[in-house]
């Protein structure tokens, strides 16, 4: 295939220009760069050009990675480093040829394609906004292997390096050329001749262009060590050292920092081998996998148009429903929030306010923007000026009447197509929507909390929820930059209902005479964001309960709620966090263990690590199972990633079943068997696992 | 007979004494908040609205157009067009009859029109030798040239021209409004007391008001300060508990020396919006819309702009004259108070037939205007007077206050900076 077109002009002017054949992302995959390997030997001796130009026919995109699947697909460390330098090979070509080379940036130009860029003399950009520069390999658990860590540190210098690729931050062209990733940012529409003025500058006076690129820091000459102690300690903060790739970044950095250009080079090779046939990085690309899925699901199977949803109403103004009126209000939505009293406004207000906020302070809204974006939210304590809006989210108390009462109040005065959505995180949507006049227009839609921060909402269809509808609020969701994920209408529906029997199974083994500080500690070293007690304490023990509760009664025996949640909220009156006493004691400064909590067990017993992990985390892959066998999600992926974004579940570990699987399903069941001999049904395996571990099936 | 102009609904914020709880919101966000609540409750889609006209008197310099900012603000479409009017005091008016004349004249079908006013936000401005220092400066080249320039600075450049005064001040005959009061208080021989007694009546009506909560109906809340979630649901001009000796204290405010007018016997510098959706009678009727009331006729009239607060009795008179209306047709009377002494002049000028027929052209008086069916609410001087959005307020309380009672016919009037004076009919059948 062509992946190439080539041209020069009278003056000398040549340019080559990336464009598939067969219309496909501008991706560096091996034929892409062998293509390009043809090329440049033909290039090397013609003796016409005075300059090329390297740029993209595709819209949006410049180039916009390497091969992702060819990465997945590496499996021996070897054979991956002979790929990674073959790539480096060619790479090397582009920067060894006599005459000036200049990318021209129009869209994204990612991982090996801003690596390509690199290998130019010259970048300049446009300042469109699909034009996104970086390295983000770090995300996919690898390092740049083309040359990105040796030529960025040249051109940018280690720190700002080091930041960007540690991070695998992705800038926009003002960024970029603030920064010095390219030597020249220009408007779109001007790019036709602002390109000829470069030529021109390059050709005639490059020096003007390389002295505007970033000096050597006198951090740089003398204090490096000290650039790289604080690199490592912020990786550690942010990745527990759980990620191997940040640290090899940091080692790789280290050890080639006044090295020659090739033996860095070798030396990143080296280093991105031995990650890209590592567990973690297939697990950071599956989910990446399942993400770009994501992003195509509609939440039907068919092709019927979404309901439209221009203006949304929240009712509800507390903490979830305030999150979900600035998340709409900040797509530029109107928004309308229909409250009990014109207090709440003003505590809605008060905390939208807030969130806008540190979105201005972290530079990624101006403070005007966000005065517009907070206007376009109206109040009200009637049910008036409804009717303009598509959608009404129902953000109140978990109870049955006061929603169904509700709806009813919001059927009568919204339009014929308006949907009724509500956010509750345990009620059955079918339920809620039986006395309804339109059940088809009702959906489950479940955010989580703080719905600023967490990616996840479950889209719950009731029994008669309609394509129209279902797809709508998925649509919306989107916009709303968010994941949505379709799950079945059960008891806490798919993430609380994995996650309840956890917190449920670590209550029961601090009952059983474990520190639970212990624990916590165990979960976290596990990967969770944090540990069971401590995270119940975040939710709110009255909270964590009532869910708890609605659990029980839906499975019965198998979710019987703890009796020390009963007591610490029911007899000690503990809330947690909100009320600065749970499990622990929330005073400014680390949280404490709260000692009255941890009196109320006598008995002190020292468990294995093993059996706490086994039952804490096992105890969810088992739920898990039976939500696939209930067709409550989609598949297994979908499962991990609701799972990762819902609660936090590691993303090295690549899910909650890529765990299972990496474990192996045989072991979980013989596992899952003894602990039900010993403690309970509640730990029989489900019959998903039991005939996999028969037939010696995974889950992926 | 002309069609009626149907008034689907009307809504205002809360007034708020300027300087106060409104300050840090400037005009085109306190419009947008009421024209987007407003157009919310009507209820139909925004984009068929053909155009929005918003009356506003200090217009922001850095809003120009302030109806187009307000119409984008709220969340209206890119093709929804709009524009400003001026008409003094009467903006928030000009801007319903500015519709009522398009709709007519078959130019648009639903208009959503209003005034708004941030008399904190009214700028001051530079002396023009300050000005002219600016830009001798920005032409100096050199830095020597830029330091001579600076040599003929003097501290009193800077002292700087209050624009809420020079807005109040009218430009041809040089006095500020409160002087124009004076001269009425001279002209009909009206004392400080009957002045002072007026204006607590005001704020007792507009006390009473307030707490039988009768402008709910008419007010949307506003959070004026979201950083600490501050809510505004009535306003804050009038003084519960006024008293006569309170009143007394007050030095003149105008003539120091021999003057009757104060601070507390005029209307209050304010903060404030107020918007209606209007459209012709029968278009109301095609789209199933029950109108909160119809304008059935209006007048503007032009005067000596020294003694611009008479300006209520040459517009009735031309209104009544035009129509054959006279003060019996009229079951409530909403006179603007830009000062007590104003609508006390007016009262005596409305009940005599010398002045109707020096000033007015009439053989007779217009008649005596009960007070019991005046300003029933308490105006102005307890409420205050943002005035590009107080001709709007007149309307929305005379038809919401007319539908309470069981009334049908009201006349809204004001007097005008400048000269003039505005006068229309409102009906709620």
């Amino acid at each position: 295939m062509k992946y190439f077109d080539f041209s020069i002009d009278s003056g000398g002017i040549a340019t080559l220009c990336f464009v598939r054949e067969d219309g496909g992302v501008n991706i560096l995959s091996s034929e892409a760069l062998n293509a390009l390997d043809t090329k440049l030997d033909e290039l090397k001796t013609a003796k016409e050009i005075r300059l090329l130009t390297i740029s993209s026919a595709r819209e949006g995109i410049f180039i916009a990675g390497a091969d992702i699947a060819q990465i997945e697909g590496l499996r021996d460390e070897e054979e991956a480093y002979e790929k990674v330098r073959e790539g480096q090979r060619i790479l090397n070509k582009l920067s060894a040829l006599d005459f000036p080379t200049v990318a021209i940036i129009d869209g994204a130009c990612l991982g090996g394609g801003f690596e390509l860029a690199l290998c130019c003399d010259y970048r300049i950009c446009t300042d469109d906004a699909k034009t996104k520069i970086g390295l983000p390999e770090v995300n996919l658990g690898v390092l740049p292997g083309f040359g990105g860590t040796q030529r960025l540190k040249r051109l940018v210098g280690l720190s700002k390096a080091l930041e960007l690729i540690l991070g695998g931050k992705i800038l926009n062209a003002k960024k970029a050329e603030k920064l010095g990733l390219v030597d020249g940012c220009v408007p779109k529409g001007y790019l036709a001749f602002k390109v000829n003025n470069f030529i021109e500058a390059v050709l005639n006076r490059p020096d003007e262009i390389l002295k505007k690129r970033p000096k050597k820091t006198l951090m740089e000459r003398f204090a490096s060590p000290l650039i790289f102690y604080v690199a490592r300690k912020n990786v550690m903060t942010a990745t527990k050292g759980k990620y191997p790739a940040p640290l090899a970044i940091l080692k790789l950095f280290e050890k080639t920092q006044n090295k020659e250009i090739e033996i860095g080079l070798n030396d990143e090779a080296r280093a991105f081998s031995r990650l890209a046939v590592g567990d973690i990085c297939k697990n950071l690309i599956g989910l990446f996998y399942t993400s770009e899925a994501l992003k195509k699901e509609r939440g039907v199977k068919n092709e019927t148009e979404p309901q439209k949803i221009s203006m949304v109403t929240v009712i509800g103004a507390g903490v979830m429903g305030s999150g979900i009126v600035y998340q709409f209000s900040s797509i530029g939505k109107l928004v309308r929030m229909k409250l009990r009293g014109y207090e709440q406004a003003g505590s809605a207000m008060k905390s939208i306010h807030k969130m806008y906020d540190s979105i201005i302070k972290r530079g990624r809204l101006r403070p005007e923007e966000a005065a517009i974006a907070m206007g376009h939210i109206s109040y009200t304590t009637e049910f008036d000026g409804l009717k303009n809006c598509d959608l009404a989210l129902e953000a109140i108390i978990e109870n049955t009447e006061a929603k169904q009462e509700l709806y009813a109040q919001l059927e009568a005065v919204m339009g014929e197509n308006a949907i009724i959505a509500s956010n509750t995180s345990s009620l059955s949507v079918s339920m809620l929507s039986e006395k309804m006049d339109h059940p088809e227009r009702f959906v489950g839609m479940h955010f989580f909390n703080p719905v600023a921060k967490m990616p996840l909402v479950e889209i719950i269809p009731g029994k008669k929820s309609s394509d129209k509808t279902i797809a709508g609020v998925v649509e919306l969701a989107k916009k709303a930059g968010k994941t949505p994920i379709v799950v079945g209408d059960c008891a806490g529906f798919l993430v609380n209902r994995i996650l309840l029997p956890y917190i449920n199974e670590a209550a029961r083994l601090f009952e059983e005479g474990a520190d639970f500080e212990h624990i916590d500690r165990l979960v976290l070293d596990f990967g969770m964001p944090m540990g069971p007690f401590t995270l119940a304490d975040e939710v709110g023990l009255d909270v964590g309960y009532k869910v708890a509760k609605v659990l029980e009664e839906a499975y019965g025996e198998r979710m019987k709620v703890s009796s020390i949640l009963d007591r610490v909220y029911h007899q000690m009156q503990l809330l947690g966090k909100k009320s600065g006493k749970g499990f622990y004691i929330h005073t400014s400064g680390k949280p404490k263990a709260n000692a009255e909590v941890k009196n109320l067990v006598y008995s002190k017993r020292n468990l294995e690590k093993q059996e706490i992990l086994d039952r804490a985390i096992l105890i969810m892959v088992n739920e898990a199972a039976m939500c696939l066998e209930e067709k409550i999600v989609e598949n297994a992926r979908y499962l991990d990633m609701a799972m990762v974004m819902g609660t936090g579940f590691p993303p090295f570990r690549g899910g909650l079943l890529r765990y299972a699987d990496a474990i192996g399903i045989e072991r979980i069941v013989i596992t899952l068997q003894a602990l039900s001999t010993s403690y309970g049904l509640r730990f029989e395996p489900a019959k998903l696992l039991q005939e996999m571990a028969r037939d010696k099936k995974t889950f992926y | 007979m002309r069609e009626r102009i149907a008034i689907i609904d009307g809504l205002r914020t809360p007034i708020a004494k300027a300087g106060g709880k409104l300050k840090d919101i400037q005009a085109e966000r306190l419009g947008a908040h009421i024209v987007q609540e407003l157009a919310l409750r009507v209820g139909l889609p925004f984009g068929l609205y053909d155009e929005i006209i918003m009356g506003n008197v200090s217009q922001p310099a850095h809003a120009a157009n302030v109806a187009r900012v307000i119409a984008l603000e709220a969340g209206f479409p890119d093709s929804t067009i709009a524009y400003t009017v001026h008409r003094n005091c009467a903006s928030g008016m000009e801007s319903i009859t500015s519709a009522a004349c398009k709709i007519l004249s078959g130019d648009g079908e639903i208009f959503l029109c209003g005034g708004v006013e941030s008399m904190s936000n009214v700028p001051l401005m530079y002396s023009d030798k300050m000005k002219a220092l600016f830009e001798t400066l920005a032409k100096a080249k050199s830095l020597s040239e830029k330091l001579y320039t600076l040599t003929h600075f003097r501290p009193r450049h800077i002292k700087p021209i209050v624009g809420l005064m020079q807005g109040l001040t009218d430009p041809v005959s040089g006095l500020v409004m409160g002087s124009t009061a004076e001269i009425l208080a001279q002209d009909f021989g009206i004392s400080r007391e009957e002045q002072d007694a007026y204006a607590l009546q005001s704020h007792k009506k507009a006390e009473a008001a307030i707490k039988a909560g009768i402008f709910k109906a008419e007010i949307a809340p506003i959070v004026y300060d979201t950083k600490a979630g501050k809510v505004m649901e009535d306003d804050d001009g009038v003084r519960m508990g006024q008293n006569m000796q309170a009143l007394g204290k007050l030095r003149p405010f105008f003539d120091r020396k021999n003057g009757t007018v104060t601070a507390g016997n005029s209307s209050q510098i304010s903060d404030a919006a107020a918007a209606v959706v209007v459209m012709s009678e029968s278009k109301a009727r095609q789209m199933g819309l029950e109108p909160m009331g119809y304008l059935s006729h209006y007048a503007y009239a032009g005067l000596d702009p020294k003694r611009m607060g008479m300006g209520p009795a040459y517009a009735t008179a031309k209104l009544f004259d035009h129509h054959g209306l006279s003060l019996k047709d009229i079951d409530l009377v909403e006179m603007n108070e830009a000062f007590a002494v104003q609508v006390l002049a007016n009262l005596v000028a409305f009940d005599s037939d010398a002045y109707a027929k020096t000033h007015l052209g009439r053989s007779q008086a217009l008649g005596s205007i009960d007070t019991t069916r005046l300003n029933v609410n308490g105006g102005a001087v307890a409420l205050g007077h943002p005035v590009g959005m107080t001709g709007t307020r007149l309307v929305i309380h005379t038809l919401k206050e007319l539908r309470r009672r069981g009334k049908n016919r009201g006349l809204a009037t004001l007097c005008i900076g400048g000269g003039q004076g505005a006068a229309l009919i409102l009906e709620v059948e």
